[in-house]
């Protein structure tokens, strides 16, 4: 438990002394303390067997219950000040039921606070991938045109994220989930308004309300649960049977969809990327969404043969292809990469809810390498963004001249989604063997076999579509006039990278399987080619084809944009998939 | 190496330029590549593309807007190459000899080494020329061969051989 | 004895394309090329001298080429078919990424629609393995030649399959990604000599893994796989010379129409 502890409190007291500490030099040390300790705390709890468990005194859970209106009223204030008024109509509603349901929650029956292995993996992903990019963000804000204080707190802030995160994914009780859930919702809404102009506002806004949805329907999921079972415990809940179960099961799996930005909610997650990069990466693609899958494979064992479980993956597994799909019409490379993580999550979600052991390690791989693999992406896009002003990626045609060590981390996170031997890949691999071998019994997991496959396919297209852009050399005899990375962003990246390739090992090796360890054997040739360059010399370097003009041409990207038929039909058909949960819950 | 060498004139590999011409010779250059004459008989592929190719069938008398390209793809084919001319006014300017808009010919611009007669070439003479071509093909070396004009640099930058300057712009108006 | 086969694996290929191309200039009513001709350019090509763009460019050629035999080496081996086709797809983007890395429009175009065809054909081939995983059991081939009744189970599938090898063979009408009259030849188009050479070969490899596919339909009975491969290799060198080549949207739509309904429908006939 002191473990545990550590986590949740460490964050918060380095985000105290950061306040404090004006020195930038100061500042890494202390950040790369407590990364070091959350790394070797996550670490060791994830090697620790047994569920640890802790019950909350009585009034720390009134303190949170002050939090918890305290926050929604917040949030109702704020929906005044902007005038906004589905932010005010949801916050009122929340701040009306949480009142209903304290008054008739049950006294709390099993512990608040449990700690399980799926909480200990979540620790692994939040921790590890989560310091990394608190790490990358000191450098980042240093050219933010904001006052120092601001600065700090940002990075403060982004810190005592970490330990909101830490806590949310132990709690057991519902309401405490709630609490968490709604400061996540908040840790968004401030983040994303950081740079409060207009487009950060009014995202901002989006953000929240869309989001609200999700504690609304939390709340219903509470109410279910109290008045069929007089439990407000996951674990309570998730043991009993018959009757309302499945319907309040299916609110709260309700609130992961929206977390995890799924078509229709996809908007606030594009919003999102108007914030400075290190909040995308950490909330928006890296850890915050992941409670999407991660409230599904806790939901797992009553969805799993269940209806709702059923057409939960399957609306996983369309969101896959239509996120996948509407990202090739977009040029913004942040944006490109929420589509992608909005696709990812849905896959994720999918494989969760199919709820057969198998397919939720799948699960739990592909949530840990993504996190990975985004953070990655999204932490060089704020590289390119930074040195190069270049967020476009029509504007970064060419850049591996200017600055070929990013685009090869973006190239590397690129193949580290979708090649062989790394994780995600293998994730997607396994996924469609195990979901084969199920399709006996239930056919109806054609429709997934089926999503997964082309959605795999366009995000291939996607994915170097963005490396065409980058890549256009015209030859490598010019002298480059290239920028060099900083230490404050190399270091993160280079600790991505190298965790990227342990971790693809480390799954390689855990498969047992001799064929696995061989389809890594392409990569080492792959990595073998660069030495092989300085024997090219004798090669004669010539001019490319171009019809014989001395010009040379630009090449234009090629979009995909889907018809505004089309997009309506998309819309209104995942909002009434989305609706559809909520009937067939109530209905079984 | 000695042994590969043999084996040029078994697979020909063609560009066909058309440096102004009437396409006249073009159309019987098409004639002799299509089933009735069959020019892949003899292994011959119309690649269409200057780094693939082994001969270079240039049809016209050049033109001023095309003496940049045709030196440009000449040097863009690798050694060894044949530049075969077809047609009367690729090798002299023919009908066209004397225009002001034309060069009289492409071998002030790029050492030729079969031309073909007649206006237009019949597909006979073309293949006949190929033929020949295969011959000169066998007996050349791999060193560089350089246009007469619009000859700019070979240079070596960092130990590599750059062909990237070989041909050079024509200066806006310049007339020679 | 497998061994050599897979060495021998670009050479069989080789004569496949050479075979191949006199099969064309007959169905033309000409003489066509001498069988061994593939043979006579790659020792043309090793006698040229070699010009290259830049050293990635070059040598991304070759690891292609070599990922690509790899595959190849993974059917003869009887490996598990998803990897089989990751593998391809590995060797298929090392490609692209090369495509992409000069500054040269045909290349970029040639990349672009090497993707689509990607998009178009991945999806199928997959659904193909796990249409013959569905039958026998097993995603191995060594496993899935040890049973039979793929055709009579699996029609449909085949003719997906079918329709996705003039894709990978590169012929009409879906010839887009070379489509030599329009961007002579795609991503080709700036290797030349030694490279250009790899390229070359990994066109007959590209013929043995697509064929291998079809072989697999056969099941345990090699005289009807064999029959399998004489008669699509005529078939799609028929329909070659009879259509004219359709758009990469074009060749998108249509597979993910026609084909990948064939395809869905035959797998949920065989589950229900
Ligand atoms: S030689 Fe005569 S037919 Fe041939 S291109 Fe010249 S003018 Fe035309």
């Amino acid at each position: 438990m002191d473990m545990v502890l550590t986590l949740i409190l460490l964050p918060i007291i380095a985000s105290i002394l950061l306040l404090m500490l004006p020195n930038q030099r100061a500042q890494y040390v202390v950040i790369t303390a407590v990364l070091f300790f959350l790394g070797i705390g996550a670490f060791s709890l994830y090697t620790s067997m047994g569920l640890l468990t802790f019950q909350l005194s009585h009034t720390m859970n009134l303190a949170i219950v002050a939090a918890d209106v305290l926050l929604l009223l917040f949030f109702l204030y704020q929906g005044r000040v902007f005038n906004h008024p589905k932010v005010m109509a949801l916050a009122a509603v929340q701040l009306v039921l949480y009142g209903y349901i304290e008054l008739i929650a049950p006294e709390s029956g099993s512990a608040e606070i449990m700690v399980d292995s799926l909480s200990k993996f979540m620790f692994l992903i939040i921790n590890g991938v989560g310091g990394i990019i608190v790490l990358y963000s000191v450098k980042y804000m240093e050219d933010e045109p904001a006052s120092p204080l601001k600065k700090r707190l940002f990075v403060g802030g982004l810190l005592v994220f970490l330990s909101v995160m830490n806590l949310i994914v132990i709690a057991n009780s519902i309401l405490l989930f709630f609490f968490l859930f709604e400061m996540t919702t908040l840790a968004s809404y401030l983040l994303i308004a950081f740079r409060d102009d207009d487009v950060s506002r009014a995202n901002a806004l989006k953000a929240l309300w869309m989001n609200q949805i999700g504690g609304v329907v939390i709340l219903l999921g509470a109410l279910v649960a109290i008045i069929g079972f007089k439990t407000v415990m996951f674990d309570t809940l998730l043991q009993s049977s018959g009757g309302m179960v499945l319907f309040s099961i299916a609110l709260l799996s309700m609130a992961a969809l929206v977390k995890g930005a799924s078509i229709p909610f996809e908007g606030w997650l594009l919003g999102a990327m108007v914030a400075p990069t290190p909040v995308s990466a950490m909330l928006h693609s890296a850890t915050m969404v992941k409670i999407a899958p991660y409230l599904i494979l806790k939901l797992a064992p009553a969805l799993a043969v269940s209806m709702v479980g059923g057409i939960i993956s399957i609306i996983g597994a369309l969101v896959f292809v239509a996120a996948s799909y509407l990202a090739l019409s977009r040029s913004v490379l942040k944006e490109i990469l929420g589509y992608s993580t909005v696709a990812l999550l849905g896959l994720m979600m999918a494989l969760a809810a199919i709820g057969s052991e198998e397919s939720m390690n799948l699960a739990m791989a592909l949530m840990l390498f993504h996190a990975l693999s985004k953070a990655l992406l999204f932490l060089s896009a704020g590289v390119l963004e930074r040195l190069h002003h270049a967020k476009d990626i029509e504007d970064m045609k060419g850049m591996v001249t200017r600055s070929p060590k990013t685009v090869g981390f973006i190239l590397f996170g690129f193949v580290s989604l979708t090649l062989p031997p790394f994780g995600l890949f293998m994730g997607k691999l396994f996924a469609i063997s195990s979901i084969a071998a199920l399709l006996k019994e239930h056919p109806s997991n054609l429709i997934i076999l089926l999503s997964l496959i082309v959605g795999s396919a366009l995000m291939v297209l996607l994915y170097f579509k963005v490396a065409s852009a980058l890549l256009s050399a015209p030859s490598d005899i010019r002298a480059s006039e290239a920028i060099a990375i900083p230490n404050g962003f190399n270091v993160p990246l280079v600790l991505l990278s190298f965790f990227i390739v342990i971790g693809a090992l480390g799954y390689i090796m855990l498969q047992h399987n001799i064929f696995v360890v061989l389809l890594a054997l392409p990569m080492l040739f792959v990595f073998a080619l660069p030495t092989l360059i300085r024997r090219m010399d004798r090669y004669d370097r010539s001019q490319p084809y171009h019809c014989g003009e001395k010009e040379s041409f630009n090449a234009a990207l090629v979009y995909y944009e889907p018809s505004l038929k089309l997009q309506r039909i998309l819309y209104w058909g995942f909002g009434s998939l989305f609706v559809a949960v909520a009937i067939v819950g109530a209905l079984s | 190496m000695k042994f590969f060498t043999p084996f040029r004139k078994k697979s020909p590999w063609v560009l066909h330029y058309n440096a102004g011409s009437c396409n006249g010779c073009d159309i019987e250059i098409l004639a002799s590549l299509a089933p009735k004459y069959d020019l892949e008989r003899f292994g011959v592929i119309n690649t269409g593309n200057p780094k693939q190719s082994d001969i270079f069938l240039v049809t016209g008398p050049v033109t001023y807007r095309s003496r940049e390209r045709l030196v440009e793809l000449y040097s863009q084919i690798p050694e060894p190459k044949v530049v075969v001319a077809v047609g009367s006014c690729t090798a002299t300017g023919g009908v066209f000899r004397g225009m002001y808009n034309v060069e009289d010919g492409i071998d002030r611009y790029i050492p030729v080494d079969v031309y073909v007669p007649g206006c237009a070439a019949s597909p006979q003479l073309i293949i006949d020329a190929l033929v020949k071509g295969l011959e000169v093909l066998e007996a050349k070396s791999k060193e560089i061969e350089k246009p007469f004009k619009l000859f700019g640099a070979i240079e070596t930058i960092h130990n590599k051989l750059s062909r990237l300057n070989m041909a050079t712009k024509v200066e806006p108006h310049a007339k020679d | 004895m497998i061994w050599v086969w897979i060495a021998l694996a670009p050479i069989l290929g080789g004569l496949v394309y050479g075979g191949e191309r006199v099969l064309r200039a007959r169905m033309q009513r000409r003489q066509g090329p001498p069988i061994l001709q593939p043979f006579y350019d790659m020792f043309k090509l090793l006698d040229k001298r070699t010009l290259i763009v830049h050293a990635p460019h070059a040598l991304l050629a070759v690891a292609h080429f070599f990922v690509l035999w790899f595959s190849v080496a993974a059917i003869f081996l009887g490996w598990n078919l998803l990897y089989i086709i990751f593998l391809h797809l590995f060797a298929q983007l090392l490609l692209i990424l090369a495509g992409y890395s000069v500054r040269s429009v045909y290349s970029h175009i040639g990349s672009n629609r090497e993707l689509l065809m990607v998009v178009a054909y991945e999806p199928i081939l997959i659904l193909v393995a796990v249409g013959l995983y569905l039958v026998s059991g097993s995603f191995e081939v060594s496993q899935i030649l040890k049973s039979g009744g793929y055709l009579t189970q699996l029609p449909l599938l085949f003719a997906a399959l079918l329709m996705i090898v003039p894709i990978k063979v590169k012929k009409s009408p879906f010839d887009v990604g070379e489509a030599h009259q329009e961007i002579v030849g795609g991503v080709e188009i700036e290797y030349s000599g030694v490279f250009y050479e790899f390229l070359y070969m990994s066109r007959f490899l590209e013929y043995i893994f697509i064929y291998s596919f079809i072989y697999l339909f056969g099941g345990e009975s090699h005289w009807l796989g064999a029959l399998l491969v004489a008669g699509v290799f005529l078939l799609v060198n028929l329909v070659d010379n009879a259509t004219a080549r359709v758009r990469p949207a074009q060749m998108v739509k249509i597979i993910y129409t026609v084909a990948m309904a064939l395809a869905v429908f035959n797998l949920a006939g065989v589950l229900l």
